[in-house]
């Protein structure tokens, strides 16, 4: 059988289950004592082994069984939990992590070295082990224990994995915990060989949405009544089936998940793009015409175009823990590796953000981890000495504002010197001399200059400056913006705000000079009607006074046009919204509001940084929308 | 016997010079498309045209090789295939698609009223010079990086 085609499916469900290893082994580390998040990881790493046999990959099988050896001897009380056991199954994940992205379907060499020290860990005994809690100290590159001589045979198994079979159960209708039911089958079945490919997922079973029926893979030769009469055994088990699961069907059951490739829903999403282009401008046309049938035709594929682009988005929503879930690991490592106590803690993990600006949105959030855990949180003495708790916090939260995700990188760290930042911008020439008070909006653009490092010396983790300029760069490409907050002493929050998605933005037109300019939604806070009377001149800068708020202001037709164009007294005013930052956008008239979608062009040189993108209006014609991030 | 290598090329009038520009670059003929004003960018960016839900970056061939508009022109837009991306170049009128002997195109660079840099070479059609132009050279100073 030709199985090169399920390799993108291994590798999507490898590395989510290596994600859960990396998980398991977190709590593990946290409580040693506990048992849950070794059953947890042992059953995932018994899910890579059965799926890589399956694949031919044998080196990943290899690996994933030796690995499993140890914690099936921890599980039973021969070996012991410690420090040198977690770095070593923290290396077996890393490994495993690199074999599952390498595994191309040739044969790949299993990491023999590995294999031999998860051998010679889960051999030694409790008798003869030096037990961790005598030294706690232990470094982690300190050589394992004296370890038993490993048979060569031991370096070979799972190579001939045995056939897989279909499994399909059904627990009774009115038995309790059906997710329970179900975890306790797939226990039993897990005696009898690999397990995979679990229907619907292991974390589904255990909602209340789950109606008892399950599918799995077993990699067993036993016979099938052995099997059928085994996992009947547990008990509320209505039937046990060996055959594959019915197509389709269903409907009006519980969800059911596929994978699609994201270049399908890329494309699908630019066809419904074109689409909503499409009906805007029928829209319009229809409006000239008086034909009761046409505009109500038109009305209904306004409606259907509008559900469907509504369903198209939702289905690239992903939840921002798809992202998060690497971070934990990375701090669990940063810490070690700076010599600080570090808790990490993430919030709102269940925040979806469309697929496109999730991928692009990890390396920055890395960066400003990495940065709060050099930069921010200090070592434990200087903690203790400065009467706080020698441990420090991160928080990683998100959080949905408007039309925005706002994602924070909070620290309870030593905060940042702003007489020290200043001092240096001063003599790089980044401020001006005249300035003297560095305040949070002129700190970032600060830091985000490439190359500008306040660290004293440059650390493995960070210090080159790099960070903050490239978190800068990645988050306004996205059209977000990067705020920073901080107190000397206190600590420091990183606010990355981006939109929900990038394709169809809801827009607001106006007008300057006789030209239609788009402002997306997300960042206007109001409007409101430029009165000359509330204008006031602020350090030479007009501004205008709404509801006792002092906001500078830009004329749209001056920033776009050469020509000085009269004013009148009163203009329609946007309020741009940033942040905490704003700015009155004043233009000669507002056209109401549209959904539009950012087309790509190819720019000419000097493209003004408050022009943001283009995109086809209902009647056909091209605009320019606004960055109203660059107009702040 | 052999014909020597001929050179395909489309021949389009801009102002009162007739220019060249070969086939192999040449994307598609479009009308003159209203145009969105691009701020802050040089003059010689016409601004952005709607085509079929694509949008498209027009360069103002008039202003680019400093020739007047004729008004009886119908105006049309040439579109070129430059470093992987695509321009639309203003024209005033597009006369023909030729197929020149190689032989009857001369490199020549002094054109009476035209930047030689703009001029890759000199052929003759019904009569009357055309110039072949330097495309790259003639979009440098305008498209990004």
């Amino acid at each position: 059988m030709d199985l090169s085609k399920y390799a993108a499916l291994f590798l999507a469900e490898s590395r989510e289950h290596l994600n859960a290893c990396n998980g398991s082994l977190l709590e593990w580390e946290r409580a040693p004592t506990s048992l849950e998040p070794v059953d947890r990881l042992f059953r995932a790493i018994h899910t890579i082994k059965g799926m890589a046999a399956t694949m031919g990959y044998a080196g990943v099988a290899q690996l994933a069984h030796a690995a499993e050896n140890l914690l099936d001897a921890i599980r039973h009380n021969r070996v012991s939990a410690d420090p040198a056991i977690f770095q070593l199954l923290f290396r077996v994940v890393d490994t495993l992590g690199g074999a599952v992205e390498a595994a191309d379907g040739t044969e790949q060499a299993a990491d023999a070295d590995l294999i031999v020290e998860l051998d010679a860990a889960a051999l030694a005994s409790q008798g003869t082990r030096t037990r961790a809690e005598a030294n706690p100290e232990s470094d982690d590159s300190q050589a394992l224990p004296t370890s038993p001589p490993i048979p060569e045979s031991k370096l070979r198994r799972a190579t001939d994995a045995p056939r897989s079979r279909p499994v399909q159960v059904v627990i009774s209708r009115g038995a309790a915990m059906r997710g329970a039911r179900a975890a306790l089958v797939l226990r039993r079945a897990e005696a009898f060989g690999a397990v995979s490919g679990v229907q619907p997922p292991l974390a589904q079973l255990e909602r209340d949405e789950f109606d008892g029926r399950f599918f799995f893979r077993l990699q067993s030769e036993r016979p099938e009544q052995e099997i059928e009469a085994t996992l009947m055994a547990v008990g509320e088990v209505q039937s046990v089936q060996f055959k594959e699961p019915a197509l389709g069907g269903d409907a009006g059951g519980p969800r059911r998940q596929i994978r699609v490739d994201l270049r399908r829903l890329d494309a699908l999403m630019k066809q419904v793009g074109e689409l909503v282009v499409a009906k805007n401008r029928l829209a319009a046309l229809t409006a000239e015409a008086d034909d009761a049938a046409l505009i109500e035709l038109s009305g209904r594929i306004s409606r259907l175009v509008s559900s469907m682009q509504a369903e198209v988005l939702a289905s690239r929503m992903t939840p921002v823990g798809e992202v998060f879930e690497r971070f934990p690991r990375l701090a669990r490592d940063l810490s070690r590796e700076l010599g600080k106590q570090i808790r990490f803690d993430m919030e709102g993990e269940e925040i979806e953000l469309d697929r496109s600006i999730l991928d692009e949105i990890g390396d920055p959030l890395l960066h400003l981890i990495r940065n709060a855990a050099d930069h921010g949180i200090e070592p434990p003495d200087q903690r203790v000495a400065a009467g706080k708790s020698s441990e420090g916090r991160i928080l990683l939260s998100a959080a949905r504002e408007r039309n925005t995700v706002a994602l924070r990188v909070t620290d309870d760290g030593r905060g940042i010197d702003r007489a020290r930042i200043l001092a240096k911008a001063h003599r790089e020439g980044v401020a001006a001399d005249e300035v003297d008070t560095l305040t949070d909006d002129l700190l970032v653009r600060v830091l985000a200059r490439p190359g500008f490092s306040t660290a004293g010396t440059i650390s493995g983790v960070s210090g080159r400056g790099v960070g903050v300029d490239v978190a800068m760069t990645r988050v306004r490409a996205l059209g977000g913006t990067l705020e920073v907050r901080t107190e000397l002493g206190r600590g420091s929050t990183f606010l990355i705000r981006v939109p929900l998605t990038l394709a169809i933005v809801r827009a607001l037109l106006a007008e300057a000079g006789g030209e239609r300019y788009a402002v997306p939604l997300a960042y206007v806070a109001e409007t409101v009607e430029f009165d000359r009377r509330a204008v006031t001149s602020v350090r030479g800068r007009e501004t205008l006074v709404v509801r006792d708020q002092v906001i500078p202001t830009v004329h749209l037709q001056d920033l776009v046009s050469t020509r000085k164009a009269s004013r009148s007294a009163r203009q329609p005013t946007v309020i741009l919204e940033v942040g905490d930052r704003r700015t009155a956008l004043v233009v000669d008239a507002l056209l109401g509001q549209q959904d539009i979608v950012v087309e790509p062009f190819d720019a000419p040189r000097g493209l003004p940084p408050f022009i943001g993108g283009a995109t086809i209006l209902a009647d056909g014609k091209p605009a320019l929308i606004l960055d109203a991030a660059a107009l702040l | 016997m052999a014909n020597p290598p001929a050179l395909h090329a489309v021949i389009f009038r801009i102002g009162e010079i007739i220019c060249a520009a070969p086939a192999g670059i040449v994307r598609e003929i479009l009308p003159r498309l209203p145009a969105t004003r691009i701020p802050g960018v040089p003059d010689a960016v016409e601004g952005l045209v709607n085509v079929r839900g694509s949008l498209l970056t027009v360069l103002d061939g008039h202003l680019l090789l400093e020739q007047p508009r004729r008004e009886a022109d119908e105006g049309a837009i040439v579109v070129l295939e430059v470093k992987g991306r695509s321009y639309g170049l203003g024209v005033g009128q597009v006369i023909d698609f030729l197929e020149v002997p190689a032989g009857s195109v001369v490199e020549r660079r002094d054109l009476p009223g035209v930047d030689p840099r703009l001029v890759k070479a000199v052929g003759l059609h019904a009569a009357q010079h055309f110039i072949l132009l330097d495309v790259d050279a003639l979009f440098a100073p305008i498209i990004g990086a």
